[in-house]
């Protein structure tokens, strides 16, 4: 289906009125000037004029709207609200689905990650433009969406092609029918669609092509952790890449109630911190700043791989744009990559050397 | 589905302090809790935090619990300020156990020390309750003083059973405290001790320190790497797999281990930290 990009915001607006029965809550971005820059922020849409579906993804993940930064998941306290959110680009959604495996499967379910999960429509939409951190064409993503939504929104001229990819996005594709003009999709439009994707997956791949791709991410393990020590240096393990990271979904879970009630509260933690696997009485898997700033891409490129069947990075690059000390993760995975090997590995284990210096 | 992280309140019934630093809650869950034996459960305190620790009473009773802790941190501090008739809050039980089917008609050595013992000793519980089962069970234990000592009334009581061998050594006796059994880091014990240790299996647990150069110790006796049990100790937050602190590469301690075999284990990073 073909609709006039005017019409879908006519209609997003209308069904985000309180008397709409659609919708109880409709969060898009919103475009805005910050210094020099025009970046993205996900926001509940009311009367601003700035939305904005097109465009790169959001400065904050959506991971956000689905697990909170702080939720109390006992007793459960999050409520179903029917929402739509629109303008998701396929890096967030793709993180989506390394959620959903973790925090949705048959040992365990988070209670309020599901109740935001199955309360929410999803409404994806190509990417028409790149960030400068930009690089899912790095780790096999692409700038649009082909599963994970419910319906898909892809640009072409001033007019959106509509693809439905749910049950729930086929109701909404027909309850949008009724409302707008629709024009069904012809091979004229099929081929813009294509020849737009392949324009935007073109301008990824040539802001990236002094990097290295995932498939080679397997030789990280290998690497000198001397090697990691020169790449942390600016690091201060503040943990805004792992608070900002899309899949990134450790948690500290905290006891806040009573002298004779249970509350459990759950917040992000950041493997950056040096607190968070030491264990009683002080020890640590990873005392030092290098050790957890290596542990993070091991996480995304060995460890997450091995328990969710995908890699733990969808290249949006918000780990390099939020970090205070500038560090570009495509240039570490590089920099490791191309180190001289180690020396022979030590019989006392890859560690040893780190050891030694404690 | 039930809500993972639902909490079972607890009444305190009995406390015995084991040691200076080590007290055993007894507990009775507002509803049963059924468990194996390797096990852990989280121990709220009541607007205070939780922490993991493995139950160490046998897993045949399910109406009252008992959970040994060490005082070294900031709950396991408020720990040792309840008192009976307080309430404590309890999730779980998480994570994999002792397979005991592959004790059976077997030697087995059980390796401890300091509060390493708390899942010992529900390991032990078990296995006596069915004790024909188990051909003999060496357990060894360790403690840095005869003060340090846990479990005290267990020697005399353990040592009844014919199939059963329990020794005891202190790392040092201080001045004026006596002790008339073995002084030497528990792992000096291993050479007394005489099985065929090709096909039977070992359990080890305690500080890393202890269980890295006991599980090295017991390789160079023999045991094959399939047949050394570890329980590992690292942060389990959540119980289920979802907070990944206790990551070690790609397993969980909480949900793939705390049980896990060293040949499971042994290239993991961080395995002794």
């Amino acid at each position: 289906m073909i609709i006039k990009v005017d019409d879908v915001m006519a209609f997003l607006r209308s069904s985000a009125l309180a008397e709409s029965d659609l919708f109880k809550e409709v969060i898009l971005p919103l475009r805005l000037k910050v210094g020099d820059k025009e970046v993205f922020f996900l926001a509940r849409l009311d009367g601003s004029d700035s939305y904005f579906l097109d465009g790169y993804r959001a400065v904050d993940p959506i991971k956000v709207l689905f697990y909170g930064a702080r939720e109390q998941v006992f007793p459960v306290a999050a409520k179903p609200v029917r929402r739509l959110i629109a303008g998701v680009k396929a890096c967030d959604l793709k993180a989506l689905q390394l959620l959903d495996r973790a925090l949705i499967n048959k040992d365990f379910v988070d209670p309020a990650y599901k109740v935001w999960r199955d309360s929410t429509t999803i409404l994806s939409v190509d990417c028409t433009e790149a960030g400068p951190a930009c690089h899912c064409t790095l780790v096999g993503g692409k700038p649009y969406s082909e599963e994970g939504f419910d319906l898909n929104l892809s640009r072409i001229g001033d007019r959106y092609v509509l693809k439905a990819g749910s049950e729930k996005g086929r109701e909404l594709l027909d309850v949008i029918k009724c409302t707008t003009e629709a024009v069904d999709v012809d091979a004229q439009a099929e081929k813009a669609v294509l020849e737009g994707r392949a324009k935007m997956t073109e301008l990824v791949q040539n802001q990236n092509s002094d990097f290295r791709r995932s498939e080679e991410y397997t030789g990280l393990r290998g690497g000198d952790l001397s090697v990691w020590g020169q790449e942390s240096r600016q690091c201060v393990g503040c943990g805004a890449c792992t608070n900002i990271c899309p899949t990134c979904y450790c948690l500290i879970l905290n006891e806040e109630g009573g002298s004779d009630t249970f509350v459990k509260v759950r917040s992000y933690d950041s493997c950056q911190w040096q607190g968070y696997a030491r264990v009683a009485g002080g020890a640590s898997p990873r005392p030092r700043m290098r050790q957890r700033f290596r542990n993070r891409y091991l996480c995304k490129f060995l460890y997450m791989p091995s328990n969710f069947q995908t890699l733990g990075c969808t290249g949006c690059g918000r780990c390099t744009e939020a970090c205070p000390g500038q560090i570009d993760f495509r240039t570490v995975v590089r920099d490791v990559l191309e180190a001289p090997p180690p020396e022979p590995e030590n019989p006392l284990g890859p560690n040893a050397q780190e050891r030694r210096e404690i | 589905m039930s809500n993972p992280y639902e909490v079972i309140p607890a009444t305190i019934y009995d406390i015995v302090q084991e040691s200076p630093l080590i007290r055993t809650l007894r507990l009775r869950p507002d509803r049963p809790i059924r468990f194996k034996t390797g096990q852990f459960i989280e121990l709220s305190i009541p607007g205070i935090g939780e922490g993991p620790f493995t139950p160490s009473s046998s897993h045949f009773v399910s109406d009252v619990m008992d959970v040994t802790v060490m005082k070294t941190g900031f709950v396991t501090e408020h720990v040792h300020k309840v008192r009976v008739g307080d309430r404590v809050g309890l999730r779980g039980p998480f994570g994999t156990w002792y397979p005991l089917e592959k004790f059976e008609g077997k030697d087995l050595l059980i390796l401890g020390g300091g509060c390493g013992l708390a899942p010992l000793r529900s390991l032990f519980l078990t296995l006596v309750d069915e004790i024909q089962k188990y051909k003999s069970i060496t357990f060894l234990a360790g403690a840095k003083t005869p003060a340090d000592c846990i479990y005290k009334q267990a020697a005399t009581e353990w040592q009844r059973y014919s199939r059963v061998r329990f020794v005891r050594a202190v790392d040092a006796v201080p001045a004026g405290e006596s002790w008339g059994e073995d002084v030497g880091v528990v792992t000096t014990l291993l050479p007394k001790v005489s099985m065929d240790t090709s096909a039977n299996p070992a359990v080890v647990c305690g500080p890393p320190v202890m269980m890295k150069f006991g599980t090295f110790d017991l390789l160079n006796m023999g045991f094959r790497e399939e047949n050394i049990y570890l329980s590992m100790e690292k942060k389990m937050y959540c119980g289920f797999g979802q907070c990944r602190h206790c990551v070690m590469g790609r397993y969980y301690a909480c949900k793939d281990g705390p049980v896990f075999t060293y040949a499971q284990i042994k290239n993991e990073e961080g395995l002794w930290d």
